[in-house]
């Protein structure tokens, strides 16, 4: 055998599927550069929570215990000075993220079940008629200063009646993919096209800073993420567990909570993990619909910037620290699914 | 109880895949409906179980017409060709599944489910999962879960055919036993031929939608009614040549062939078993043919010899030896041969 | 038709299927499942996207003041557009325009010419009017936008929150695609501790983009933060990056792909440990090299979920809006305001109708540029894979 050079022996394989040396440390190195960059900003938030204004003004220090010595100054400023109002912002979280992801995902796998397993096809010319309804008791609102009660009222009316009057003439249908569309693409709508009007509605009907308005906002922005992971799991579940348990005499609610959600653990860890997290982190929509009764904790660490002293960055770090710790362990416990989940939905598009 | 088609038709869109089946299953009848795949059989089972909407005509079971029934309501259990076994569920509880839907009390289902499962052999297996069961074994969990309802109609989409072959065989034996004890109407679908011959009482062939021949597994293969079915049924399949018939004598190449009736037609088809074949001397014989290829079976030798009119294959002795391209007569009784209508394929008699 | 169903039900020796309040109850949920089971989200959809989207559109074409405990509502027809547009605006949304430099000119005229050819090429072959009329409206935007470019940053002006959005949406996702299939690929390698990576790998996603924002506003910090030294050595020990549009803008980018880096990269990951292990053996055992191996077999195997998974990023990419609030509040002047952040200063203004305007605008530009990915781009390479 010829003398291979230094060049081949670092970087030729030995044999098929075995990783050669050079290709080795280059791969490492740049695994852990990465692991690095991920790392280090979470280090540095944790470990400025443990630092003194001194710490943090006079320069960088970077090693507990070596460079400065930890405090927990800024950790009993929060949960004892300022307990009541962390514990206020953590529960409503706490309370706003479980029941926005509990909803979401149990309106949003109905809804998908529904697409995947039963065949609708409305009628294109209703869903024209009702759009224009809709639109006139709007206009008729916004414009004309009708009362919203009446005008809803009055569209519901129009629209039933040139349903019954009209519904002969046109037959167009829309299919179960035209729905599915018509769901997912909602998450196309960034949170300030939709906010002032929600803000107004919520605020109409007194419901402004509470956790029901919250909830049911959040729940309805990641509908479309649900709806779109879940249809492919229910999808690819085998028909005939459910024809089985039909002709078993199952009703189509038995066999949806009884058949079809425990088969599809692994989906519904997934899309619920990632709910949660959205709604866990999400600010923009909390900014506008809470002002200080439901406030949560994104709030609350963006209220950290407020004061006249600038930044109190260590005070700041605990929150963040605070905020993050639930989520990141629940990810690292689950993030298999997460992978499994996400793949499935983006597989098929 | 008996189950009764009449004149049904399904279509899938512009795609009729059943033409005005006619189908009658007698009180306590095994019946075998046969096909080649993609024949339209599933489509007719699963109309009779109400798994698939019903384009024209009507069902009726005992008497009933169910036509529009929601597959509960017709009383039918379903064995599926994957078996559909919940795959969360013990086997007991997918055994007492249809039971607990219809809310037996707890011991009653327990009993129930021991006593079926007493039947199939399957007591030892209650606790586990159907991932922990060998093929076998699941197919006869699907089998219990069938039985444990004592539906009207049993109805079996190729239930055996995921098994290997030694199992299928012992499974079949067990299956028609066990049909003939409960006596319960079935309906089973299947394309292997063996299995239709020896487990049903008839047999109804069905091919591109249209029944081609309703009858006793004997009869279906002695007296084929049409080509189609002649072809089908029998193993080798039968051996056909294209000829003219003419007084009786059919001309087949060079060779005359008396077949004793005074039947006449300009085109026929003649149709020969492999087992009413005999290899004799080349000059002997009603027809003449080259050897093609010889191949020993077990009992017995399979002979392939071409003759004008295409390859035919002759059961021989099993010391039958002979050189390739040898010439050679093939000789037969005329009672046994059958004939057809070369551009119908209906039967002549 | 249920009645004698159920009674009918023989063998079952159900006790007394006949008629109680409960079986009549779940007879008609079972009746009723269809509407059922999609009403609830159609409801909430309706409510809580639809409503608001239209009530939105209003707002856009009208000025409303707050009187008391209520509003007064007028029409106003394009206002709040053409001023967003044409008007005293324009610097905000599309930039401070000069005359056209050279430079300018060459690149509107070349993107002009690009598209033009495009277009030409797809009237002589195939050509629908449905499509046709699409790619009219990709090909308008590319050119309003290319001349936006040219008559703002390449004469020498800043650009306005539309080009900062676009920045980030195409620069931010471009690098966050890349780097997330490059690290896909490393951990997809038969390596050890792979698990590991692909759990750190992955914590930023959880972390709020509140505290990314001011994780990343620490790190940045060229006197205090832990880079600082580093600063200093270098002789940028006094540059103050929130000052600078560009070292904000790319710091925002940067902060924005820690956050959304790992999302590629989980999906990916999936990905490509789901590409059959037999083609690629197959492939080694023809002597292919790796890269050969990546190119013609991996590849073309990811790229469906590639192109759906970078749909979704591009269309959460065009809300950003956390991240610039946090880390610069728009600054320094506007440079770094996304659109949606532009609508959420007007909000905070007061000035309903311009917030809206911007708001449309947003969805406006989001829906031609994820349609057109997704026309051009997804559909097109599916014909191209059969
Ligand atoms: N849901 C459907 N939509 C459209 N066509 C269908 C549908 N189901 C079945 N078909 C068509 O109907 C025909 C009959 O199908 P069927 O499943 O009944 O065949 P089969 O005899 O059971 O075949 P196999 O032995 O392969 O199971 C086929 O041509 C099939 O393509
Ligand atoms: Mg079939």
């Amino acid at each position: 055998m010829a003398e291979r050079t230094l060049m081949e022996r670092l970087f030729e394989p030995a044999q098929i599927g075995h990783m050669p040396v050079g290709t080795k440390i280059v791969v490492y190195s740049l695994l852990l550069f990465w692991t690095a960059f991920v790392l280090f900003p979470i280090y540095w938030v944790f470990i400025t929570s443990f630092k003194s204004a001194v710490d943090v003004n006079s320069g960088p220090v970077y090693l507990p215990f070596i460079d400065f010595k930890p405090s927990l100054h800024a950790w009993k400023e929060l949960f004892v000075f300022d307990w009541e109002d962390t514990l206020k912002a953590y529960t409503n979280s706490i309370i706003i993220s479980l029941f926005a992801t509990a909803l979401s995902v149990l309106i949003g796998s109905m809804a998908a079940y529904a697409l995947a397993r039963i065949e609708y096809a409305p009628k294109f010319g209703s869903i024209l008629i009702f759009v224009l309804s809709m639109i006139a008791a709007f206009v008729g609102v916004g414009v004309y200063g009708v009362d919203w009660r009446l005008a809803c009222a009055v569209a519901v009316a129009v629209f039933f009646f040139l349903i019954k009057a009209l519904g002969r003439f046109y037959a167009a249908r829309l299919g179960n993919g035209d729905i599915l569309f018509w769901m997912i693409s909602q998450r196309i709508l960034a949170p300030v096209v939709v906010v002032v009007p929600i803000y107004m509605m919520f605020q109409s009907v007194g419901l402004l800073d509470t956790h029901l308005a919250i909830i049911l906002t959040y729940a309805v922005v990641n509908l479309p993420i649900v709806i779109w992971l879940m249809y492919d799991f229910f999808k690819s579940i085998p028909i005939e567990l459910e024809e089985s348990a039909q002709l078993d005499g199952a009703t189509r609610l038995l066999t949806f909570f009884d058949i079809v959600l425990p088969l599809s653990k692994a989906g519904l860890a997934a899309t619920t993990l990632l709910v949660m997290i959205l709604a866990w982190n999400e600010y923009l929509l909390a900014l506008f619909l809470s002002t200080s009764k439901a406030q949560t904790m994104p709030i609350l660490v963006a209220a950290m910037n407020a004061g006249e002293r600038g930044i109190l960055w260590w005070n700041m770090s605990v929150v963040i620290v605070v905020m993050i710790i639930p989520v990141v362990v629940m990810a690292i416990i689950l993030q298999r699914f997460i992978a499994k989940g996400m793949l499935l939905g983006a597989v098929k598009g | 109880m008996t189950v009764v088609l009449n004149q049904i038709t399904k279509s899938f869109g512009a795609a009729k895949v059943l033409h005005e089946l006619d189908l009658e299953v007698h009180e306590g009848e095994f019946l075998v409906l046969l096909g080649a795949s993609g024949s339209g059989k599933s489509t007719a089972l699963r109309m009779i179980a109400g798994l698939e909407s019903v384009t024209g005509g009507s069902i009726s079971i005992d008497g009933r017409d169910v036509t529009n029934e929601l597959p509960k309501n017709r009383n039918v259990a379903m064995v599926f060709q994957s078996y559909a076994l919940y795959p969360h569920k013990t086997v007991g509880e997918n055994i007492g599944y249809p039971l607990k839907i219809a809310r037996l009390g707890k011991s009653e289902i327990e009993d129930q489910v021991r006593d079926v499962a007493d039947q199939v052999q399957l007591t030892d297996y209650l606790d586990r999962y159907p991932r922990q069961l060998s093929g076998g074994q699941r197919q006869r969990v699907a089998l219990a879960r069938a039985m444990v309802r004592r539906p009207a109609v049993f109805l079996m989409d190729e239930p055996l055919s995921n098994l290997d072959a030694k199992l299928r065989g012992h499974m079949r034996a067990e299956l028609k036993h066990m049909q003939q004890q409960l006596g319960i109407t079935t309906i089973y679908v299947t394309h292997d031929q063996v299995e239709a011959m020896t487990l049903a009482h008839r047999v109804a062939l069905l091919e591109m939608g249209k029944l081609q021949q309703l009858a006793s597994p004997k009869s279906i293969y002695d007296d084929p009614e049409t080509l189609f079915v002649a072809q089908f049924i029998g193993s080798p399949p039968m051996n056909v040549a294209k000829g003219s018939l003419d007084g009786g004598v059919f001309a087949l190449g060079d060779d005359r062939i008396g077949t004793g009736k005074s039947l006449s037609s300009p085109d026929a088809v003649l149709g020969l078993r492999a087992e009413d074949c005999r290899v004799v001397e080349a000059g002997a014989g009603k027809i003449r043919a080259k050897l093609y290829a010889n191949e020993l079976i077990g009992d017995h030798t399979l002979v392939t010899a071409e003759t004008a009119s295409g390859m035919f294959s002759i059961k021989a002795e099993k010391e039958f030896d002979a050189p390739m391209n040898a010439a050679i007569g093939i000789d037969f009784d005329p009672e046994k041969l059958y004939l057809f209508d070369g551009s119908s394929g209906a039967r002549m008699r | 038709m249920s009645d004698n169903a159920t009674s009918a039900r023989a063998g079952i020796s159900s006790p007394e299927a006949s008629l109680t309040l409960r079986v009549r109850f779940s007879e008609w949920i079972d009746r009723h499942s269809r509407q059922l089971f999609i009403t609830p989200a159609v409801v909430m959809i309706l409510i809580f996207s639809i409503f608001p989207l239209v009530a939105s559109l209003i707002i856009a074409f009208s000025r409303i003041r707050l009187r008391g405990g209520g509003y007064s509502v007028r029409f106003v027809g394009f206002d709040n557009f053409s001023k967003q547009i044409f008007g005293s605006e324009q610097f905000h949304f599309l930039g401070t325009f000069a005359p056209i430099s050279a430079l300018g000119w060459v690149f509107g005229l070349g993107v002009l010419g690009l598209v033009l050819f495009w277009l030409f090429k797809y009237a002589t072959a195939k050509f629908t009017v449905l499509g046709f009329l699409g790619r009219v409206i990709t090909a308008s935007m590319a050119v309003g936008l290319a001349f936006m470019f040219a008559a703002t940053l390449l004469s020498g002006k800043p650009f306005g929150t539309l080009g900062t959005t676009l920045f980030y949406v195409f620069v931010g996702c471009g690098i966050q695609f890349l780097i997330g299939l490059g690290l896909a690929f490393l951990c997809s390698q038969p390596i050890r501790g792979r698990n590991f990576f692909r759990v750190v790998f992955f914590i930023p996603m959880m972390i709020t983009p509140i505290g990314v924002g001011y994780a990343f506003r620490m790190m940045a910090d060229t006197t205090k933060g832990p880079f600082s030294p580093l600063w200093k050595w270098v002789g940028w020990g006094d540059f103050t990056w929130a000052t600078d549009p560009w070292a904000a803008r790319i710091f925002i980018v940067v902060a924005d792909s820690w956050q959304w880096i790992p999302f590629i990269f989980i999906v990916l990951l999936a990905a490509l440990e789901n590409v059959p292990r037999d083609f690629v053996e197959a492939a080694q055992v023809d002597g292919a090299s790796s890269r050969e191996i990546f190119f013609d077999i991996t590849w073309p195997q990811i790229v469906p979920v590639a192109a759906t998974v970078m749909l979704i990023r591009v269309i959460e990419a065009f809300k950003i809006v956390d991240l610039p609030n946090i880390m610069t509040s728009g600054g320094p002047g506007i440079a770094t305001e996304s659109m949606s952040l532009h609508s959420l200063f007007a909000w905070r203004s007061l000035d309903l109708g311009q917030s809206s305007a911007v708001a449309y605008l947003l969805l406006f530009v989001t829906v031609v540029t994820c349609v057109s990915f997704f026309n051009l781009i997804v559909v097109g390479r599916m014909r191209a894979n059969g």
